[in-house]
């Protein structure tokens, strides 16, 4: 079954995307030279751009007709930039999740996603005196911890170590494939593709994707 | 009290010699600015020497036509000046901003002219130099607001895109900084009623004092002046954003802010 499928997007008659479906509660992974469109593909999915032309289905409908902020909690994407409030890792989570208009996480709960992203932090340390790498992980925890259907990570590892970066792809791959979430990351890291892809989606930039 | 002494005209150019000093200065400090002091000289001289003509035909033929333009002229050049400076902004964005512009200044300049002063809204001698106060006032707080919002959605583009991303409401994401920008904007006439009277007399009340009004009648404009212009800053600013910012998502919640 597909859960998301694209049918000829174009996007500013720049970036077309011929077909691609992706399988529920696979692992997809999309490569490419940058320019290619990987960002854009995934925008396309959760509707903040729309395509020009062509359509995207979500569970068979296309997301047109469906509300666009429920269709970003299905489809959430944690995006190539990191942005995380001044504060505490737990303020963190309590600022998104009162922008979402959601009851604050239980600690436990933050802990857990925490030590899913590799974060071995206290929920009481400062955000800001954070490293890159650190900060990544605290995003990528906040992101998971809304359990979406589809989770979508735009470059998630891209400020980490490489044994770093295994380790939180692995976990989060894990924690995936237990809870029924389909995952969908752009990653230029082959090694983790080859390690960790159950598809892989080549952007070859200006015309042709091609499914494998 | 007596009435203001009428300038001499040779008397009044001497005033232009301490431009010297200015142009002295800027030399002395490399400032390389003298062509806009002497265009900055110029137009100002020109442009307040055309309004002193204008105003005087109308105050000696007072016609409801003549104040209407008068008025409606500066509302234009208000919303032109505004505008000028923000040419990006999508086109209903603009259309926002000059019918708060326009909608608040006109309802300060009546309310003020008809109820506090008791005069005809056609009344130039009144209806013109209040609505200058008031609608210059209202230009630089629209324009201040404007500028502060757009600058801090660029500066906070990450975090627009973020909560987007996870499933914010534009509305949610938005507001935040349409609320900064409008206190941004307030601030200025705010903290300028605090110093009122002790750092400086304003200008309106030292026009009234020099022209022979009581000091009593002139704080009394004064203070009412100040509530006006804060009140078309407050509305003018409020009007432009609360409209402005929804026009930059659209019904798919997609969020474009140029």
């Amino acid at each position: 079954m597909h859960i998301l499928s694209l049918r000829n997007a174009v996007y500013r008659s720049v970036t077309v995307f011929p077909s691609i479906d992706i399988e529920y509660n696979s692992v997809t992974f999309v490569t490419g030279p940058s320019g290619s469109g990987k960002s854009t593909l995934l925008r396309l999915f959760n509707g903040t751009l729309s395509p020009s032309q062509g359509q995207v289905f979500y569970c068979g409908k296309d997301i047109e007709q469906i509300d666009a902020i429920a269709l970003r909690r299905q489809v959430l994407l944690a995006g190539q930039q990191v942005y995380l409030f001044s504060g505490s890792i737990e303020e963190n989570f309590n600022m998104y999740y009162e922008y979402l208009g959601l009851d604050k996480p239980k600690p436990k709960a933050i802990e857990e996603y925490l030590a899913i992203c590799q974060g071995p932090f206290a929920s009481e340390a400062l955000c800001d005196t954070m490293s890159g790498g650190e900060r990544q992980r605290v995003y990528l925890a906040i992101c998971l911890s809304f359990m979406p259907k589809v989770l979508m990570l735009d470059e998630p590892t891209s400020a980490l170590d490489e044994q770093t970066a295994r380790d939180v792809i692995k976990n989060i791959r894990t924690h995936c494939k237990k809870n029924e979430i389909t995952l969908l990351v752009v990653s230029h890291d082959k090694e983790i593709v080859k390690l960790y892809a159950d598809h892989v989606i080549e952007l070859k930039g200006e015309e042709h994707a091609t499914n494998c | 009290m007596q009435q203001i002494v009428e300038l001499n005209l040779l008397q009044f150019s001497i005033v232009y010699l301490l431009l010297l000093i200015v142009l002295f200065i800027m030399k002395k400090a490399k400032i390389d600015q003298v062509k806009l002091l002497f265009v900055a000289s110029l137009r100002m001289s020109v442009q307040l020497a055309l309004a002193g003509l204008v105003l005087t035909y109308i105050f000696q033929n007072p016609h409801p036509l003549f104040t209407v333009s008068y008025v409606l002229v500066m509302i234009a050049f208000a919303i032109h000046r505004v505008l000028s400076k923000n040419k990006e902004l999508n086109k209903k964005f603009k259309q926002a901003i000059a019918l708060s512009l326009a909608i608040s200044g006109l309802l300060i300049i009546m309310f003020f002219v008809a109820v506090i002063v008791g005069q005809s809204v056609f009344n130039p001698q009144y209806v013109i130099p209040l609505s200058g106060m008031i609608m210059g006032n209202a230009m630089t707080g629209v324009g201040l607001g404007i500028k502060t919002f757009r600058e801090s959605t660029r500066v906070e583009q990450h975090r627009i895109d973020s909560l987007l991303n996870l499933g914010a409401r534009p509305k949610k994401i938005l507001l935040p900084f349409v609320n900064r920008a409008l206190e941004t904007a307030l601030l200025p006439t705010l903290n300028s009623m605090v110093g009122m009277g002790i750092v400086a007399l304003p200008g309106m009340m030292t026009g009234q004092i020099l022209s022979g009004t009581l000091p009593m009648t002139a704080i009394l404009y004064q203070i009412a002046i100040m509530i006006a212009i804060c009140t078309v800053v407050c509305l003018s600013v409020f009007g432009s954003l609360y409209l402005g910012y929804k026009t930059l998502y659209n019904e798919r919640d997609q969020i474009n802010l140029t």
